[in-house]
């Protein structure tokens, strides 16, 4: 250390000296290195949690919550394996890939939708398969990634391949989302993701059931498991509302069978359902979306030739858009020879997770799965593949190529030019008063029903702004809600308000060619806080503020730079207003935690970085997970605080300040009882040893790991110990003593 | 207004501490936290996690009085920040009153309270009546002029206390004079 009264700088240095932090965690837990070297799969999925290898006997018993306590972490760490990086190289190193991973989530969470309406004859020969659902539940797990590069041209022509582009089927057969039953469920869809989170920690909280996979420790999992359930949920609450167009069809896909004995008239039957039958879109849904027939012909009764000449026919009658679909009509069952099970689908809103329609978090191998002939896979992701590469996104680009000349360029003209320097003068972002100087609502919002018309300009242009962010041309949308925000703003349409702006700024941080400027940011601030203002107070819409937040919150976090401290603010916003309930408190301090430790420090320099706030939230993280009975992530999260501070601390790991001390003390202690507690295990032993959570715990745990490893190894080698004894022992870490002497 | 000041070595150990509170506008001096009085480690956590930013602010400015260098949004806490030559860290915390208002989301937030309750306070500060005291708004230039005085008395009472021939580098202050000098200041400009 410095010792800075000898000479007198002008300024003092910095309070930590160089070299000290690696060496200190290493010297702290000699065992470190070896035990978290085993790194965990940063893809270990949701659903992949609860299904694990059993992991060694003795881990359930010897193993302590508390790394520095702990020589076998495998087990605890399971649930939340972000934190098990490992203390090898820089911990910064491993940020970017985790927020592109994130970053790459929020880009597919807004793909387009695309209806599905089968006849009932498809629907039938689909129940055979063993799905319920019918022929939407047959294709709904394939639309999620279609496989293969799609290559999509932006507004200027310039065109880029998405691996990962996807599409999301949703069933128009069944009830049409209309905006009372979306009002309904939206008081309680928070409720609902909370009530998700606790279902999956539920099942990820057993004891044995931790799932780990050994992965090479240099690419470190960032994100916890958890916490991406946390976003997936949140992102795919929102149902159909009139104030976005991501839930809106793109496309509808009209399917009849082979067995329809009038296969030409049910399908205008069903063009007419959803043109002006029943099956027909609200007012604010553009009824004018892309129809696809497909023909489902039945592989095993019936004749190809038939289908063949039936399927000229209807591509006759209705263009290019059709499709022939050959699958087979018997159930696959495992054992069958071809059998592959069908993928589950990612993007479930909440209330289907609830329902537990398909079981995602139970064992996978058992229950409940279904299973598909390989011949059937491939003819379901070959007809994804053409229905998106060669109808859904070239009707997109098209759409949006007409009317960004037809509605966008008007508005960009002179009258928009205006707007815009009205718009200026008025102040950023102030509506109220840009309200007046741009004169009266243009009278297309429909005040008494809360929406425009689709056919209104206003109502079109969000549409193609929203075409546009879904074939990701980040550049086009941000410009063209840019232009939206003051007309709603003079309408008072709000919620219409709120999106704008949420989306311009994700347009815009989504978008890899703006530089991270200062004055870029703020602008960016800005309209994120207008949003939320606009979705909480003046809409009092918790799930969009707080899916605003998040998305604020993520992308600035991938941003990098300084731009982390905006994230980690918009994080501490949303737990202060109350919109995360107590598991989302974790996470999310989990988040600020995460978002504080992205800053890296000033190349070559010591100063710059957040380790020390990133290091207090993770101890906060810590306390909430205590509160809420789960000490095995709060053991994690103690342990991430501890590699934080690693590097701000003195060379033994204690802090400076004697009331921190004692609360993160009493913190390690508290969860290394409720630990020990949880799995049913006898505290007595450690209760005695509450100060001691040093290096000589390490020491004793790993002397009774020793003894345990050779205990299950070969019982008999034990002196004195008898063979029987061996399990009882196992059960009860506590009884250990007399074994060790 | 409460106030939490602490004077930390170059190695970031705590050399001197009080707690008190503001005593212009009635004030009786007494500090009043948000945070239950089982969490008062919440100060430390908050001024030891301010340290990144003096770290980082004390070479982009060429003043000793840093101004006010961060800001903890859960219970809006705010932390200004004074450098001596010798590389002792003068910090203040100071945390407007909290308003009766914020006990309702307080209650909301139930298990997770250590995460202060509400940092709404710091936008309706503004709606008090004296906007001009130093207790109502924490970034006002009139507070930041405030603590500038403070920190400079503060300084002038270090020295003294610190040249003191049975002072050495690094101990911790206990002189009662010093302590009084420092609660005197606070009553002073605070």
């Amino acid at each position: 250390m410095t010792s800075p009264g000898d000479a007198a700088p002008v300024k003092p240095p910095p309070s930590f000296s160089p070299g000290v932090p690696r060496v200190a965690s290493k010297t702290r837990y000699p065992n470190q290195r070896r035990d978290s070297s085993p790194a965990l799969d940063a893809d270990l999925g949701d659903s992949r949690i609860g299904s694990s290898p059993t992991p060694p006997l003795s881990a359930t018993t010897s193993d302590l919550p508390i790394r520095s306590a702990s020589p076998h972490p495998q087990s605890f760490r399971s649930s939340t394996p972000q934190l098990a990086r490992s203390s090898l190289g820089s911990p910064v190193d491993g940020r970017f890939e985790g927020s592109e991973e994130i970053r790459l989530l929020i880009i597919r969470s807004f793909s387009p939708v695309v209806g599905v309406y089968a006849s009932a004859d498809t629907d039938e020969l689909v129940r055979q398969k063993g799905f319920a659902g019918g022929f939407w539940e047959l294709i709904r797990p394939f639309g999620e990634n279609v496989p293969g590069k799609i290559v999509i041209r932006d507004s200027v022509g310039a065109s880029r391949g998405w691996e990962d582009f996807g599409v999301r089927f949703v069933d128009l057969a069944g009830k049409t989302p209309t905006q009372n039953d979306s009002s309904a469920g939206r008081s309680s869809s928070l409720a609902q993701v909370e009530d998700v989170l606790e279902k999956q920690l539920g099942s990820a909280d057993d004891p044995l059931g931790g799932s780990m996979r050994p992965k090479d420790f240099l690419s470190f999992p960032t994100t916890s498991p958890l916490y991406k359930v946390f976003l997936r949920q949140l992102l795919s609450i929102s149902p159909a509302t009139p104030h976005e167009t991501f839930r809106h069809p793109v496309a509808s896909v009209i399917a009849i069978s082979s067995r329809n004995t009038a296969p030409l008239e049910t399908l205008r039957q069903l063009y007419a359902d959803t043109n002006n039958g029943n099956k027909r879109v609200p007012e604010w849904v553009h009824p004018e979306y892309l129809r696809y027939y497909v023909l489902v012909h039945d592989e095993d009764r019936d004749d190809i030739a038939e289908s063949t000449k039936l399927y000229d026919q209807m591509k006759r009658h209705f263009g290019l858009h059709c499709h022939l679909l050959r699958v087979r009509s018997t159930q696959c069952v495992v054992t069958d020879d071809d059998s592959a099970q069908v993928p589950e689908c990612e993007w479930q809103s909440p209330a289907e997770r609830l329902s537990g329609r398909s079981e995602p978090l139970v064992d996978l191998d058992t229950n409940g799965l279904l299973y598909l002939f390989e011949s059937d896979i491939m003819a379901i992701k070959a007809f994804v593949r053409e229905l998106v590469a060669q109808s859904v996104i070239p009707y997109m680009e098209n759409r949006v190529a007409v009317w960004n000349d037809q509605v966008a360029s008007r508005r960009r003209g002179i009258s928009g030019r205006f707007m815009s320097m009205s718009r200026r003068w008025a102040g950023f972002g102030s509506s109220s008063r840009s309200s007046l100087t741009a004169g009266g609502a243009s009278g297309n919002y429909d005040l008494t029903h809360g929406y425009y018309k689709a056919d209104t300009p206003e109502a079109i242009l969000r549409k193609m702004a929203d075409f546009a962010f879904m074939l990701r041309d980040w550049k086009l949308s941000a410009s063209t809600y840019e232009l939206l925000r003051a007309d709603y703003a003079n309408d008072k349409a709000w919620r219409y308000h709120a999106g704008a702006y949420e989306m311009c700024a994700v347009s815009m941080l989504l978008n890899p060619s703006i530089m991270a400027t200062k004055m870029k940011l703020d602008g960016v601030d800005q309209m994120f806080d207008t949003a939320c203002y606009s979705y909480l107070t003046r809409c009092s819409d918790a799930p969009n503020a707080l899916r605003c937040l998040t998305l604020a919150m993520e992308l600035l976090k991938s941003r990098g730079g300084s731009a982390v401290e905006s994230a980690a603010r918009w994080a501490m916003r949303a737990m202060d207003l109350g919109l995360v309930g107590s598991i989302g408190q974790g996470l999310f301090s989990e988040r600020v935690s995460a978002c504080y430790a992205a800053r890296s420090p000033v190349s070559g320099m010591k100063w710059g970085s957040r380790r020390r706030k990133a290091g207090m939230w993770s101890v906060f993280a810590a306390d909430v997970w205590l509160r809420l009975g789960k000490p095995s992530l709060a053991s994690a999260s103690l342990e991430e605080a501890e590699r934080l501070y690693a590097d701000v601390l003195e060379s033994d790991g204690s802090f400076p300040m004697p009331e921190m001390q004692t609360f993160v003390d009493n913190l390690r202690h508290a969860v290394k009882v409720e630990y020990l507690e949880a799995r049913g295990l006898d505290t007595r032993d450690e209760t005695t040893t509450a100060e001691a959570l040093g290096t000589e715990e390490t020491s004793e745990q790993l002397d009774r790991r020793k003894h345990r490893k050779s205990l299950i190894a070969n019982p008999l080698d034990l002196g004195g110990v008898g063979p029987s004894q061996g399990p009882r022992d196992n059960d009860n870490a506590a009884n250990d003593d007399f074994e060790r002497a | 207004m409460s106030y939490y000041f602490t004077i930390l070595s170059p190695t970031d150990v705590p050399l001197f501490n009080i707690a008190f509170g503001t005593s212009k506008s009635g004030g009786d001096g007494i500090a009043r936290f948000r945070f239950p009085d089982t969490a008062q480690y919440m100060n430390q956590f908050i001024i030891h996690s301010s340290l990144d930013v003096v770290e980082e602010a004390q070479w982009m400015n060429g003043n000793m009085y840093l101004k006010h260098i961060d800001t903890y949004p859960p219970a809006s806490a705010y932390i200004s920040a004074f450098l001596t030559p010798s590389g002792a860290r003068f910090l203040l915390l100071h945390q407007p009153p909290q308003l009766p208002t914020n006990n309702v989301s307080s209650a909301t937030a139930g298990s997770g309270s250590i995460l202060g309750s509400s940092f709404s306070g710091s936008g309706g500060s503004s709606s008090r009546a004296s906007a001009s005291s130093v207790a109502a708004n924490p970034t006002s230039p009139q507070t930041e002029e405030a603590v500038r005085q403070f920190m400079t008395e503060v300084y002038e009472n270090y020295v003294k206390t610190v040249m003191s021939p049975f002072y050495r580098q690094g101990m911790e202050i206990k002189s009662s004079v010093f302590r009084g000098k420092v609660t005197a200041a606070g009553r002073k400009w605070l």
